[in-house]
């Protein structure tokens, strides 16, 4: 049955049926329409006193057993940074929404953009390997929810799902009875572990402490790495349409590239839905295309993301400001 | 030595002792005596949690023999209550030191104790960032030399006992590790309080605070808190050398 929905609202619904148990949030445009329908259902919710909090408590619950989620903008997300390190050191399965705004600080609370690209992968202090979606879409809010909680289950790391000012309050029409595989929670709650200890120190798989010990961290750190890889490589969610004749390839995500799809006919365009880890097949995708040029509401920070994963020239076009039109889209 | 089933060592990962924790300090007692009190309340290995932060007396939670959670400095109350939020059927224990719940952690302090979840909050307050080397905390008393405050500690201490008994309803117990009978009491009746209940522990740090202030050794530190303190019975507002329990 379809129903006319906006995107904050299909992130909801999505989140419901992944069978989110706990949600704790902070007011902030452009997402707070999450929280109040979280506010609104059987979830067990609590409306934090700021963002540490909510992603904190979020914490908790998932380690309580709870399928958790926690939704904010940039300010917060800013915020939660640290405890964003903590959930992949700790190993702690969340899912965390950062619908996009113009920044820094608090900007333009209620104009898009796409700015947060290079936070999501660098945030937090110290090395770690996030997985991050980026739907552009309400039904792909819808699906993509669901697939971060799934994500973060396998991966038993927080996933970031982007979002920005447009889509999150973009109306559509959608049918949610879409066929989606749903990844239970695996790992026992507190309580059922057996003297298990939860840290953010370097540690053992029980727990045990090793705060000194070089070797070991070297060791830790490929693992995380190869875990999070193995992990996305089942989340190798990308759109790639090729346009034969062009010598281009245009690269957008999220609100913008609704826009580039207007330019399928003279250029080919790569939507990547998970923005990191990037997409290897992309490797093999630029590889016949004399240009990559990346469309993006920001500074250059895809740009800059590809042209070191891919060694080679990427262009780039900002779209600031909130306004997106093909006239700006100077190829 | 076998651990009996009555044995309150059951709770604690014995292996693991003596802790990284200095010769002098009393942490470690603050461990066996809660050990104790969750024997006393027929707590077990699969019923209790145990979270704490960051600090000397943040590292207490990998030596019990229970699930626990070593969290970011200052957010142990948040995610304590998100633990018994998903699982209101678990005990949830947070100890934690000044630094993490009255400084990092005082806007959760203010809001955690707001909501009233029903979990147990013991801060070890020795006054202090021990494990940092001996920086000044909110609950540095005025005048008192230390790292970050080589003129004498200049602001005055926060309020511990008045932020919670602002509340609606509260427990807020005051016990110290001079007298370890009296910690294990307060320790049990905050547990078996239904709602947020706070036991402020004080305590000492002799290496990064005592010697800069120039105690000797630390029979010298717990005997001043020997003198300064007095448990009191049926006060609605503790003193400031007193040790106790106010609720409502």
């Amino acid at each position: 049955m379809k129903q006319l929905i906006q995107g904050n609202q299909a992130i909801f619904l999505g989140a419901q049926k992944a069978g989110a148990f706990f949600y704790s949030g902070y007011p902030i445009t452009p997402a707070s329409e999450i929280m109040h329908a979280f506010a609104n259902s059987d979830v067990n919710f609590i409306q934090a006193e700021d963002e540490i909090a909510a992603i904190s408590l979020c914490i908790g619950a998932s380690l309580g057993g709870a399928k958790s989620m926690t939704a904010t903008s940039g300010p917060g997300f800013s915020l939660q940074q640290e405890s964003i390190g903590y959930a992949h050191v700790a190993e702690i399965p969340l899912v965390i929404v950062n619908s996009q705004r113009i920044g820094p600080s608090t900007g333009m609370p209620t104009i898009a953009a796409q700015q947060d690209i290079m936070q999501t992968k660098y945030g937090s202090h110290g090395d770690y390997f996030p997985i991050v979606f980026y739907p552009n879409s309400v039904e792909e809010c819808y699906r993509y929810t669901i697939e971060a909680f799934n994500a973060a289950e396998e991966s038993l790391s927080p996933v970031i799902l982007l979002c920005d000012g447009y889509i999150s309050h973009l109306y559509e029409s959608i049918d949610t009875n879409i066929k989606v595989s749903l990844k239970k929670r695996d790992r026992k709650p507190l309580g059922q572990l057996n003297g298990q200890h939860f840290t953010g120190l370097t540690h053992e798989s029980d727990g045990t402490l090793k705060t000194m010990d070089s070797e070991f961290y070297r060791k830790w750190i490929i693992s995380m790495k190869d875990k999070i890889n193995e992990v996305a490589k089942k989340y190798n969610f990308y759109e790639y349409i090729e346009n034969k004749k062009s010598d281009t390839l245009l690269v957008g995500f999220g609100i913008t590239s609704r826009v580039l799809m207007s330019l399928r006919d003279k250029y080919s365009i790569f939507r990547p839905i998970r923005m990191f880890p990037i997409v290897e097949d992309l490797k093999n995708i630029s590889k016949k295309y004399k240009r990559v040029v990346v469309v993006e509401m920001n500074d250059g920070q895809y740009k800059t993301a590809l042209a070191g994963f891919l060694g080679r020239e990427i262009e780039g076009i900002s779209l600031q400001g909130g306004e997106l039109s093909t006239k700006d889209i100077v190829i | 030595m076998t651990k009996k089933a009555t044995d309150y060592t059951k709770f604690i990962k014995t292996k693991k002792l003596p802790g990284l924790w200095c010769v002098g300090c009393s942490i470690p007692a603050l461990l066996h005596q809660s050990a104790k009190a969750f024997l006393d309340l027929k707590f077990n290995n699969k019923n209790t949690v145990l979270i704490s932060g960051i600090g000397c007396t943040g590292r207490i939670a990998g030596y019990f023999d229970l699930d626990s959670v070593h969290t970011i400095h200052g957010r142990v109350l948040p995610v304590a209550e998100g633990v018994k939020s998903a699982n209101p059927k678990l005990n949830v224990v947070v100890i934690s030191g000044d630094g993490d719940l009255i400084s990092m952690g005082g806007n959760h302090l203010l809001n955690t104790s707001r909501r009233n979840p029903d979990i147990t909050a013991i801060c070890y307050n020795n006054e202090i960032y021990g494990l940092t080397g001996g920086q000044m905390s909110p609950e540095t008393r005025k005048g008192n030399i230390t790292i970050t405050s080589p003129k004498g500690a200049m602001f005055n201490r926060l309020n511990v006992q008045g932020v919670l008994i602002s509340n609606e309803k509260y427990f807020y117990g005051r016990t110290s590790i001079f007298d370890m009978d009296h910690l294990n009491k307060v320790i049990k009746s905050a547990i078996k309080h239904k709602g947020f209940s706070f036991v402020e522990v004080m305590g000492y740090c002799f290496e990064s605070d005592g010697r800069r202030r120039g105690f000797k050794n630390v029979g010298e530190m717990v005997g001043a808190l020997r003198e300064k303190y007095k448990i009191v019975e049926g006060k609605r507002l503790l003193g400031e050398n007193e040790l106790g329990i106010v609720r409502k």
